[in-house]
């Protein structure tokens, strides 16, 4: 049974039971629960976990919530009905209890009258809808529900609650490109030098980043923090430069420009520009890489003999610089083909050193309002801990040892501005080396590429000497002119792919926009017959939170697993309560490389243990997926994709099968003690295969998971490939292609974020962007709105869903700024606004209240907002009274990037309403 | 305990542990994490200071604590026998650390919806009680016994060390050399909250490397204005919670009570009566007791008060007030003089014992000046002498003594003034935080108006006009009595701040050297 562990201090009736925290996308987090005579009462590390687990085994603060979420008063105990047909704000939905049976009989009625008239509408979107919370954290919590929605077909998953707008967006996707880094990071334990725009790791980056930090922290590790406020990570850096919002590309660019026109060449990594990067790749007169005429491989020109050669040719100097006359091709848009000869072409790396040529320090410095002597300091001590040329030996393989990174934070990293920022980070770790060696900046996850469990094994040879990608097609016979989801991702973003994942990467917003009004040229907006709602909360979490409501009300049929009253279920016609985190079963593969920090010496499966039954008539997702799909004559489809390791774990391998007769439903425990059994086999290639009850004992399993996959470089070098860098000759080609594409079929609205696809990307002036597209949308003087609103992380409650808690709330308390509008001392003395003024904080678009705080660690011109407020139906949160931005920001076209996101970030005015109490 | 500023993030993982394993009421925070802002923009740092209980070597709440609920055990903790405390509250204003709490009444994280754990948790003993940390005792206690090692083994170790998530958080045995903890110390530069008030206290806090200068270059600017409009609520003084109006009710009750039964017997040397007035004053004090009987969180036991007269002055009140009552009792009943000097004698030490209550409160910097002794004793005296005045006018048999009581009073208020006034000047030498230093200069000038000039004046006048004469002592009289009542009402009531948090240095960060010393809402920093 339950690992139990003699415990201090109570001679009750007691037991523990290991669970774990997976309420963020830096979790899982693994822990005990305490239980007294039957009861929850305290979550404690797993310390049964130290020696396997990257922090120890210790839990994060919203692990600590967990048990006042399992018996909070306002939770919804029972299936419930709407009565009330209007749905709005305004409307009382008129809950009433209902039985399971009546529940779940509506909903699989409303399923199979989607299904019978087919799983596609007229406009060729799904009928059926979904939306999960962030980061796919819900699929640690929903048990088996993935393979009911791998049974049913196709669902429209592009229903954003947060995406683009609030997370890494262009990382994501720039990010996997270059290095399969769909989250980046620094090697923390090696790195000696970190500079972080606005990346708040201490916020956001779990217990293991926040450990790893400590740890690098009194090793010496410097991190500079450049942001508009001093964040909890600003803090904990040694240096904080308050930067303006926005102009973080700028910062770069000059660091670019330091690094390679004020520097001598040698101090850059050199051997790693030329073979393990497209540095050396000659450049065409159209912007495409020379080509070899008979191979189309693209040249590079050998110092050693003179002459140009494909970049596979062994044993070559390959030049960076200079000009050489070279016969070749181009190969641009729609495969057209232009041929050169005699052409003095550049290597890219050569005319990136032009290309940045302008952007100085100098000329960074009014951009930013950062001196130009820092900028130039920061990029010359970048250089100096770079330690070109040193190596390290990693589990007996001599690896480069680069200690220096840069990270990316929200609204740094997606939006305008997100692909140059990306870009120059990815640049600047190539220029010295420091891409995915130790040290250095790294890739923790895939979420677009396949396999998604493992780095290396989604390292395919691509086209040129890169890595694969599996971009969205534009080619005039492939390109997907009607999007199978509505936010129009394979139609309009090719760098979205087309993984499980990427409906949710796409520009989710414009599924909420055309509920609204529909895109020119694209199939009839329509909302989707059934809507299935788990763990978010949109109508508060995304951006233009009002138009999302009012879009979502108009839905025909929406089920939301609610967990309390919330401000989207509200809209809900039925509410289904299911087991909260530590009422559910579920195994879920931990460790390897994940997330954020997440990178492991061991690899595994963890149990979630129930402290006990349920409260009240609260069922788990597993009980629940498995009779939604019966009812909807399912079961086989829904048993086969279990086996086939849709809940997580593949029932069968190469000698063990412990696959589930599909014919039959399969009660919750069989279901979880097959895949303990397969995880137990899969963890000893067969040898053992112990149920349920082994986990129950212990908690967890692991097998070592080696070091050196940390690092993609010597997947890289085995496979013969490189970084693609610094020229994105690729993107530009595919960028030409969309834009035909789209105009073909009469689609123009697409094309300012057709401008991004720029091999090497250009300074644009993101402050006048945001403010000129505002000025012309909502026809004000932008001068009016003289403070960009930003917000940020907070650890308490960031991806939790826990609002309602009031531990959380409690101790959040103790952070500076939450529920607060942050505000800079002498900014707001020029306004006579006094700490503890109600105040309204007013964009364009719409406004909030809140009291201000005064302090000095914020931008004059900047304003602060922590985490997302404004609650209105949520039990305990309507009462906090904390204003939020997310109503005040527009879900705008003109906001948004090629990658289909938007910075989290708006400008506005500020007013005082009436003084503190 | 070692908490270590370096690595501290502020996330409260210790605060919530905290919460859970000691199942602590919604917002009694036995452990949590402080978020410090210094400097002004764009040279400002922010720094994150888990505070609680120091576990003090010389605790000053363990000296004050009149029931010896509060005790220090041989391995240096200082615990609390909820079955014995009083609810007195005067631990909460003799601690310099704000780390001590007083719940009234069970409170629940969702109002009236008691959760189940939290009944399961619900412990009747905490309520009207002091609590605090208690390096989670039972912890420790079980580890040693199973042979354990604190501070290493989680079971033996205290929960917010557990919990901590950037390791900031260490605990073991200072005494062994070889402990982590002792390492630590040895290795890492650290400092130790409000040394100066030499509590020796048990907690330390690192803050870089050892040797590495200090960062005078980004001295913040003085914090002292600042107070109360900047990010510092929380980390600067704020007001004690638990001394109200009833608890200021016995020192304005002791002293002009115990004052006017020394005038009282020294006028019957004169007139060989006390008059009723000996009753009146003991009834004074007994009412100021009384008042404190309903402050207290657990009145039942309000007779463990006389447990500690070793070390507590509010159990030498009670004793004081033991002999206090039956002898002024019996020298009342039988009017002598000796008796009724004696009986002054003892009320004196009372009145003295109320001055050592508020001088021996540490963590209440306006009332732990020593200069706060004379000006209780003076003013208790100078109320004492006011109230006879007053009664001069009322009972004719104290007419021959009205003049000679009127100029002493006179003298008395002038000392008064005096006494006022120097321990207003020591305040602002010594520092205190600057919200208690605005609160007594408001008031400043109205203890001299109503409390000197007035009552001069009235008596001036009384002895010029013979007609009135009566009525202009007793306003004289009442004026000094009432101008002692509300300075010691202000006292406790409104300038009773806290010593607030701060820090000896911020600290280095990865890199760099530490930064200065931060000390909000303090006149001196």
């Amino acid at each position: 049974m339950n690992a139990t562990h003699p415990m201090p201090g109570n001679t009750r009736a007691e037991r523990s039971v290991s669970t774990y925290c997976y309420q963020c996308v830096a979790g899982p987090d693994l822990l005990k629960v305490r239980i007294q005579d039957g009861i929850a009462t305290e979550v404690a590390p797993n310390f049964d976990a130290a020696d396997v687990h990257p922090a120890g085994g210790k839990a994060c603060v919203k692990a600590f919530g967990l048990v006042q979420k399992l018996y909070n008063p306002h939770r919804i105990l029972h299936p419930m009905k709407r009565t009330n047909p209007r749905k709005g704000r305004g409307e009382d939905p008129g809950f009433v209890a209902i039985s399971w049976d009546e529940a779940l009989d509506l909903v699989a009625g409303k399923l199979n009258a989607a299904r019978a008239e087919g799983l596609i509408d007229a406009s060729g979107y799904p009928r059926l809808a979904a939306s999960f919370g962030g980061g796919g954290t819900p699929t640690a919590y929903m048990g088996t529900l993935p393979a009911f929605l791998a049974a049913w077909g196709p669902v429209d998953m592009s229903f954003g609650s947060g995406q683009g707008v609030k997370c890494y967006h262009s990382e994501h996707l720039y990010g996997e490109l270059w290095h399969r880094a769909f989250t980046v990071s620094p090697d923390t334990p090696l790195c000696d030098y970190l500079v972080s725009f606005g990346a708040n790791v201490e916020a956001s980056g779990g217990v293991c980043g926040v450990k790893r930090h400590a740890d690098a922290r009194k090793r010496g590790m410097k991190r500079v923090q450049i942001e508009p406020h001093l964040s909890v990570t600003g803090a904990c850096s040694a240096e904080w430069i308050p930067i303006k919002p926005k102009t973080d590309a700028a910062f770069l660019f000059a660091m670019i420009h330091v690094v390679l026109h004020e520097h001598e060449r040698t101090r850059l990594d050199l051997p790693f520009l030329k073979h393990h990067t497209s540095s050396p790749y000659l450049i065409g007169p159209k912007g495409f890489f020379l080509r070899d005429p008979d191979t189309r491989k693209p040249l590079m020109f050998d110092l050693t003999t003179q002459r140009a050669v494909p970049y596979d040719t062994a044993g070559i100097d390959p030049a960076l610089e200079g000009v050489f006359h070279v016969d070749g091709i181009e190969v641009g848009a729609d495969q057209e083909f232009a041929a050169h000869f005699n052409f003095a072409a550049t290597p890219a790396f050569g005319r990136l050193v032009e290309h940045v040529q302008g952007y100085s320090p100098e000329w960074a410095a009014p951009i930013c309002d950062v001196a130009a002597a820092t900028i130039r300091r920061i990029a010359n001590e970048f250089l100096d801990h770079a330690r070109v040329g040193d190596t390290i030996e990693i589990e007996g393989e001599t690896l480069p040892l680069r200690p220096v990174a840069i990270s990316l934070g929200k609204t740094v990293n997606n939006g305008w501005g997100g692909y140059e920022c990306c870009w120059a980070r990815t640049l600047l770790a190539c220029l010295v080396g420091a891409l995915e060696v130790p040290g250095g900046t790294l890739g923790t996850t895939v979420r677009l590429n396949r396999p998604a469990d493992n780095r290396w094994s989604s390292v395919k040879p691509g086209p040129d000497g890169f890595m694969d990608y599996p971009m969205n097609p534009t080619g005039r016979d492939d390109w997907i002119s009607r999007p199978p989801a509505r936010s129009a991702h394979r139609t309009l973003v090719p760098l979205a792919a087309n993984s499980p994942w990427s409906q949710a990467l796409g520009p989710t917003h414009l599924a909420w926009m055309m509920q609204k009004d529909d895109f020119a040229h694209l199939p009839a907006a329509s909302p989707p017959d059934v809507w299935l709602v788990y763990r978010t909360n949109p109508a508060i979490s995304f951006w233009d939170t009002k138009a999302v409501s009012d879009a979502m009300a108009k839905f025909p049929f929406t089920v939301c697993f609610a967990y309390t009253h919330d401000e989207t279920n509200h809209v809900a016609d039925v509410l289904l309560p299911d087991c909260t985190d530590l009422e559910g079963l579920q195994l879920l593969r931990i460790g390897g490389t994940k997330y954020v920090e997440q990178f492991w010496d061991h690899q595994g499966f963890s149990l979630r243990d129930p402290v006990g039954p349920p409260q009240g008539e609260a069922k788990d997702f597993t009980w629940i997926s498995t009779e939604l799909a019966r009812r909807t004559g399912l079961l086989e489809q829904y048993n086969a994709a279990i086996n086939r390791g849709a809940a997580g774990v593949r029932l069968s391998g190469p000698n063990y099968d412990f696959s589930l007769d599909p014919s039959v439903p399969h009660d919750v425990e069989t279901i979880w003690d097959a895949a303990c059994r397969a995880a137990n086999a899969e963890l000893t290639d067969g040898a053992e295969s112990q149920g349920l009850a082994y986990f129950r004992e212990y908690g967890l399993r692991v097998k070592p998971f080696p070091r050196l996959q940390w690092y993609l470089y010597p997947k890289l070098v085995g496979a013969g490939l490189r970084f693609e860098q610094p020229y994105q000759e690729r993107l530009f080609r595919i960028g030409k292609e969309l834009e035909r594409r789209l105009h073909e079929q009469g689609i123009h609205w697409w094309d300012r974020q057709l401008e991004e696809y720029e091999p090497l990307p250009h300074w644009r002036d993101l402050a006048g962007l945001w403010e000129g597209a505002l000025e012309r949308h909502f026809d004000v003087r932008i001068d009016d709105f003289p403070f960009w609103l930003v917000t940020a992380r907070s650890m308490q409650y960031s991806w939790g869903g826990n609002v309602g808690i009031q531990l959380i709330h409690e101790v959040a308390g103790n952070v500076a700024g939450h529920g607060n509008v942050v505000m800079n001392r002498g900014a707001a003395d020029k306004l006579g606004i006094a700490d503890g003024d109600l105040v309204e904080v007013r964009s364009p678009l719409n406004q909030t209240k809140g009291r201000v705080m005064l302090c000095e660690g914020i931008r004059p011109d900047t304003l602060l907002m922590i985490g997302q407020f404004d609650h209105w139906a949520t039990p305990y949160a309507k009462d906090f009274h904390a204003p939020s931005m997310n109503a005040l920001m527009p879900m705008m076209l003109e906001l948004t990037d090629a990658t289909g996101s938007s910075a989290d970030l708006v400008k506005v005015k500020i007013s005082k309403l009436e003084s503190a109490p | 305990m070692i908490a270590d500023l370096e690595r501290c993030v502020g996330c409260q993982t210790c605060t919530a542990a905290c919460r859970h394993t000691n199942a602590t009421s919604p917002a009694v925070q036995w452990r949590k994490v402080l978020d410090i802002e210094a400097g002004s923009y764009p040279n400002v740092s922010r720094t994150f200071v888990p505070v609680g209980c120091q576990h003090c070597a010389d605790p000053p709440c363990m000296h004050v604590c009149p029931s010896t609920a509060t005790r220090q055990r041989a391995d240096g903790i200082v615990t609390i026998d909820y079955d014995i405390c009083i609810g007195c509250a005067y631990c909460d204003v003799a601690c310099p650390y704000q780390a001590r709490f007083k719940v009234d009444a069970p409170s629940f994280a969702y109002r009236d919806a008691e959760l189940k754990s939290e009944i399961e948790r619900e412990d009747p003993h905490r309520i009207g009680v002091a609590q605090k940390c208690t390096f989670c005792s039972d912890r420790i206690d079980f580890g040693l016994e199973n042979g354990l090692t604190p501070g290493q083994d989680p079971r033996a170790t205290p929960a917010c060390v557990n919990a901590c998530i950037a390791d900031a958080l260490h605990f073991g045995d200072l005494d062994d050399p070889d402990s982590t903890v002792s390492r630590l110390l040895r290795e890492q530069s650290h400092f130790r909250m409000h040394e100066e008030i030499a509590t020796d206290p048990g907690f330390y806090y690192l803050y870089g490397k050892t040797g590495q200068p200090d960062d005078d270059a980004r001295r913040p600017a003085a914090a002292a204005a600042d107070a109360g409009t900047l990010r510092t609520r929380g980390v600067e003084p704020w007001h004690q919670q638990h001394w109200d109006w009833k608890a200021a009710g016995n020192f304005v009750c002791g002293g002009a009570g115990t004052g006017l039964l020394l005038f009282v017997a020294l006028a019957s040397l004169r007139n060989g009566s006390s008059f009723p007035l000996a009753w009146l004053a003991l009834a004074i004090v007994a009412l100021g007791l009384f008042l404190v009987l309903l402050k207290i969180g657990r009145p039942l036991r309000a007779a463990f008060v006389l447990r500690q007269p070793q070390r507590s002055w509010m159990a030498r009140e009670a004793w004081v007030a033991m002999v206090l009552f039956p002898l002024g009792a019996v020298a009342a009943w039988y009017d002598t003089s000796a008796l009724l000097i004696a009986a002054a004698v003892v009320g004196l030490l009372f009145l003295y014992s109320q001055a050592m209550i508020l001088r021996e409160a540490k963590g209440i910097p306006a009332w732990r000046i020593s200069l706060v002794v004379p000006l209780i004793v003076t003013t208790g005296i100078a109320e004492g002498a006011g109230l006879l005045l007053a009664a001069t006018a009322l009972l004719p048999t104290l007419a021959p003594v009205a003049n000679e009581t009127a100029l002493v009073v006179a003298i008395l208020a002038a000392l008064r003034a005096w006494t006022w006034r120097t321990y207003l000047l020591g305040l602002r030498i010594e520092g205190a935080p600057v919200r208690a230093i605005v609160v007594l200069e408001r008031f400043r000038p109205w203890v001299f108006a109503l409390g000197l000039a007035l009552p001069l004046a009235l008596i001036v006048l009384g002895f010029v006009v013979d007609g009135v004469r009566p009525a202009l002592f007793a306003l004289a009289g009442l004026g000094v009595c009432a101008a002692g009542g509300a300075l010691k009402f202000i006292l406790v009531t409104r300038a009773g701040f806290n010593q607030g948090f701060a820090l000896a240095h911020t600290p280095v960060r990865g890199s760099g050297v530490p930064g200065p010393a931060v000390k909000p809402g303090w006149s001196i920093t």
